[in-house]
């Protein structure tokens, strides 16, 4: 009774709190634990995301999947870019995942972080999946600026040893495989609950 | 019954020996006028709701006045050239786009300036008020048709450049301004002075109308500009390139379209020409971000040689632009084709055509067969039909092959073969572990690119999850073939 009074307070638009201020508006991430756990319930709309896995291929693409589908089917959907992935993106398994193809576009260029930033600043993209060599701090941080003045949720895909880096990312996380699916633990978030969890990759991106 | 006996009378054959009563209008044989059918007493309507402006430019060179002529499209659709030196427009409908008279004449001075260093404007219903008045130096704004002739009356002759032995008969009798010819017999002066001079003074007057041919357009547009000495480097290359930018602007303003193919030829004293061609996923008009492109690209293209002369070059047909959109990228399907395509340029630009593109599946069990490269599709539907750049055109129907086993959202383009361990694949000196069901496929046969393959979900001892195969055929090696991602 009192949890949903003080909910209804909560509501209130004089009232602001912190978790609320930091995740204006989110994507749905497909994954009910993931939610709970990234601030704003969900992958933020605008900003750049860190996501370390110790090695490619640990499962952060058929993280990204649902997400990716449900932007690519949205009515007023932009393009979702990938930047010099290192492998070519199947597209039979992406249809299959619920991507609309007709909504991707690679880019194969060699100062891949030159390429990342200019699809994120340019407006056109609702998401910019990147694999950029060694970023410094300062890049990040032009990169984070970039997808906040393009409106675009920006992905950027390091290796586990960057967590000791600085990065002004909005949100990072890293990602290992574990015997459930993957265990996802939040480095840096505004005011997001910290800790890990364990998700299985496979059940939710086929149910989604 | 009048018009019959005039219609008789317009014929070509008659002269003008036969002479109706004064006053009277004359039809004029040997004018060039469509309109000789029946006699304009009055001025015609058209012309009542003409309004023209005349631009005179004293000592103006040929190749300035058409460059002029192509700029004055801005205003006007209806734009002639009076050579020499003159210049008129129609432009009553476009008054109300321009703030009024004043606001038009501000503008049209201001187009002038930079090739002219002293334009003279004037308005009045006829294009040959317009301009008469401007040769005067006079800044009449004569908008009622009714006072035309009252305003033109103290103009001196000199204004309408008939022969100079006309106007010094004329002086001789006295008449030294407009007013004074206008109030002269028709008839005798058709006789003394011709009908040309007759059915000139009718245009002037609008009793006649006066078409004109527009200033006709080119296709395509192709500029050259000879450098004063030889550039040797990128910035002072495209500093020189300006000129050319602003006649590109006036040119795809006229024509009020974009182009999708542009060329920069850079010509040295030796070598070959340096060419730099640029094609455009929609139709651009803005020259800043063309400049902004082939600075770009240019930056790629070393100088071998020192450079002479630059030429720009468009393909042959423009295209329609697109319009601004309404919203910003990312609120109410904001955005629309205009980034994307810009995105598009200014990474092919710098990385080369094939260095963006897009996918799309085909209907094909193999793997590597199952999908291919196309060209990006632009948001909203807005994608046009169009060749790409060596790339196979967008299908438009989106196949779906069934997929009964799970695929793996990266590809190898290549398999990669792998070492083999008590019958079991080896990655990096560890066994891979087999999960599930083997998936075989085995088709393709008829193209003489078959496969027969047992195709495995491995999982490699770092928790990575990967597609693997062996082959049925005889030395059954083991494969990777993608990442399950």
């Amino acid at each position: 009774m009192r949890d949903t009074r003080l909910a209804r307070l909560l509501e209130h638009p004089a009232i602001w709190r912190g978790r609320s201020a930091a995740a204006r508006s989110t994507w749905p991430s497909g994954f009910a634990a993931l939610d709970e756990q990234l601030p704003g319930r969900g992958w933020p709309r605008s900003g750049l995301v860190e996501i370390l896995v110790p090695r490619f291929g640990s499962g952060e693409l058929r993280l990204m999947l649902p997400v990716l589908a449900r932007l690519s089917r949205a009515a007023a959907a932009r393009w979702c870019v990938w930047v010099t992935p290192p492998l070519v993106p199947f597209a039979p398994a992406l249809a299959a995942g619920g991507v609309q193809l007709a909504r991707i576009a690679v880019v194969d260029a060699d100062p891949a972080r030159w390429a990342f930033e200019q699809a994120l600043r340019s407006g056109a993209c609702d998401a910019v999946l990147a694999w950029v060599r060694q970023p410094r701090s300062r890049e990040i941080r032009r990169l984070q600026l970039a997808a906040e003045r393009g409106r675009t949720l920006g992905i950027l895909f390091r290796p586990l040893h960057a967590a000791q880096e600085a990065s002004a990312a909005i949100l990072r996380l890293s990602l290992t495989p574990c015997r459930a699916g993957a265990r996802i633990t939040l480095l840096k978030g505004r005011t997001a609950h910290r800790g890990s969890i364990e998700i299985g990759l496979d059940t939710c991106a086929s149910s989604s | 019954m009048r018009q019959l006996e005039l219609t008789v009378i317009a014929e070509p054959g008659v002269k003008s020996g036969a002479v109706p009563a004064r006053g009277a209008a004359v039809p004029v044989p040997a004018a060039p006028s469509p309109a000789s059918a029946g006699p304009a007493a009055t001025q015609s309507v058209a012309v009542a709701r003409q309004l023209w402006a005349g631009v005179h430019l004293a000592g103006i060179s040929p190749q300035v006045l058409q460059s002029l002529g192509v700029l004055a499209q801005r205003f006007s659709p209806q734009v002639s050239l009076v050579p020499p030196d003159g210049l008129v427009l129609e432009v009553r409908g476009s008054l109300h786009l321009f703030d009024g008279l004043a606001g038009l004449r501000r503008l049209l001075t201001q187009a002038c300036l930079p090739l002219h260093p002293r334009p003279l404007l004037a308005f009045a219903p006829t294009a040959l008020a317009a301009l008469a008045v401007a040769r005067a130096g006079r800044p009449l704004q004569i908008v009622d048709p009714a006072r035309l002739i009252g305003q033109l009356a103290p103009l001196p002759l000199a204004v309408l450049r008939w022969p100079e032995e006309t106007q010094a008969r004329l002086a001789r009798m006295g008449v030294r301004t407009v007013g004074a010819a206008l109030r002269l017999p028709r008839a005798g002066f058709a006789r003394r002075f011709g009908a040309a001079q007759l059915a000139l003074l009718d245009r002037l007057t609008g009793r006649t109308p006066d078409p004109r041919q527009a200033v006709r357009l080119r296709e395509r547009f192709r500029r050259r500009c000879e450098l004063e000495h030889e550039i040797t480097d990128h910035e002072r290359l495209l500093r020189a390139l300006t000129p050319l930018w602003e006649q590109l602007a006036a040119f795809l303003e006229a024509h009020q379209c974009g182009v999708m193919r542009l060329e920069c030829r850079l010509l040295h004293r030796h070598g070959a020409a340096t060419c730099c061609a640029m094609r455009f996923a929609a139709p651009m008009a803005d020259v800043q971000r063309l400049s902004a492109l082939l600075r770009e690209r240019l930056q790629q293209q070393p100088l071998v040689e020192p450079v002479r002369a630059c030429e720009l070059r468009t393909a042959t047909v423009p295209h329609q632009r697109d319009s601004h959109p309404l919203w910003q990228p990312g609120e109410q399907g904001g955005g629309g084709t205009a980034p994307c395509a810009d995105l598009v340029e200014h990474l092919r630009a710098r990385f080369g055509a094939g260095a963006v593109y897009g996918l799309v599946l085909r209907d094909d069990h193999r793997p590597e067969a199952a999908w291919q490269v196309s060209e990006p599709l632009l948001p909203q539907g807005a994608g046009i039909a169009r060749a790409p750049h060596g790339l196979p055109p967008q299908p438009e129907r989106i196949t779906r092959v069934p997929v009964a086993a799970a695929r793996p959202l990266w590809l190898l383009r290549e398999p990669r073969p792998l070492a083999e361990r008590a019958g079991l694949p080896c990655r990096r000196g560890r066994p891979l572990h087999l999960a599930g069901e083997p998936e075989r496929i085995e088709t393709g046969w008829w193209d003489g690119r078959g496969i027969a393959r047992d195709y495995y979900s491995a999982m490699d001892a770092r928790g990575v999850r990967l597609w693997v195969f062996r082959e049925r055929a005889a030395p059954h090696g083991w494969f990777l073939h993608g990442v399950f991602g």
